[in-house]
């Protein structure tokens, strides 16, 4: 397992980003994609199909409607991944707590690995996501495993 | 003034000599007239054959101390540059309308859909009024007055019990 792990960080240099955004989740990350943050320079890669995504950022409201298909990218997405929640209203429906539909608790449609807090989060707690990605490679489990089952072994 | 009202007056001449309902010019360009359910389809034939070919808007009001909703259809005229604004009540405890599919087409039918599964109205005709919004929805028609959201979240999603949500019930 150690050595799958050195292997791994080795190998990643780069972490490639699906974005599911609803509402004002996207603008909350159009800061890290201009040139004053610019994401890309720690390696986050935004790609415009879930098959090619190591990372799922969810941002925004989701809705009864929406979450259904940010399952359905999930599903399409290639072992190892992982999904990254940016946002209060993401997180809890935030304002949006005591509407009929929306998602109140994101966990209970999706496994979520981070969760970034704020209204929007900052760009640097972002990065700081992604740089807890890199240095978590490791444990992010092979092919085909479940993490339950990569963390006993 | 009166004089410049002269194409919106001619709209409501034309519908009352064939409907005898009374119709009122808002202002300028802005033209309502009320009829009854029934012949509400006479009607909007009627008025697209007078160039109202754009369905802009179908919109319900809800009145539950009254017992009715309101349909309320917007309509645009491209040559008259009118918008004529057709309503009509219909029974809120049985809310069924004749659709306006077979005169608008394809534009009439999301509005329909949509009014279905917001406010239970029924569209007889529409072949499709399956949820537009809403997937997986239980609860009642959400956009009706009497439907206490706020309580009906309550229920569904928090727990009183849980400490950490007790927040919403104060």
């Amino acid at each position: 397992m150690v050595e799958q792990a050195t292997k791994m960080k080795r190998l990643i240099n780069a972490i490639w980003i699906f974005n599911w955004f609803n509402s004002c989740g996207f603008t909350e990350l159009i800061p890290l994609v201009g040139s004053r943050w610019d994401m890309e320079r720690f390696g986050m890669i935004i790609t415009g199909t879930p098959r090619h995504a190591d990372v799922l950022f969810i941002a925004g409201y989701q809705t009864l409607k929406s979450i259904r298909r940010a399952q359905v990218i999930y599903e399409q997405m290639p072992d190892p991944k992982a999904v990254i929640a940016l946002g209060a209203c993401t997180m809890s429906g935030g304002m949006y707590w005591d509407s009929y539909n929306t998602v109140k608790r994101l966990t209970d449609y999706i496994p979520v690995n981070i969760y970034i807090p704020g209204c929007p989060p900052r760009p640097e707690a972002v990065f700081e996501a992604c740089m807890k990605i890199f240095h978590h490679v490791g444990a992010v489990p092979p092919h085909g495993k479940k993490f339950a089952k990569a963390h006993k072994g | 003034m009166a004089e410049s009202l002269h194409k919106e007056s001619k709209v409501i001449e034309d519908i009352s000599a064939k409907f005898k309902i009374a119709g009122k010019v808002q202002r300028e360009r802005r033209v309502w007239v009320t009829i009854d359910k029934d012949n509400l389809i006479m009607l909007c034939n009627f008025a697209k054959g007078l160039g109202f070919e754009h369905l802009s808007a179908i919109s319900v009001t809800d009145w539950p101390e009254e017992g009715t909703f309101e349909l309320t259809y917007h309509l645009w005229s491209y040559s008259e540059r009118i918008l004529l604004t057709i309503k009509t009540k219909i029974d809120r405890a049985n809310p069924v309308a004749d659709s306006v599919v077979p005169v608008w087409q394809e534009n009439a039918q999301i509005h329909e859909r949509e009014l279905h599964e917001l406010f239970g109205v029924e569209f007889e005709g529409n072949k499709d009024l399956t949820p537009l919004f809403l997937e997986d929805w239980n609860g009642p028609p959400p956009f009706q007055k009497d439907f206490d959201w706020k309580e009906y979240v309550r229920q569904q999603c928090y727990d009183q019990a849980n400490e950490r949500e007790r927040a919403y019930y104060d």
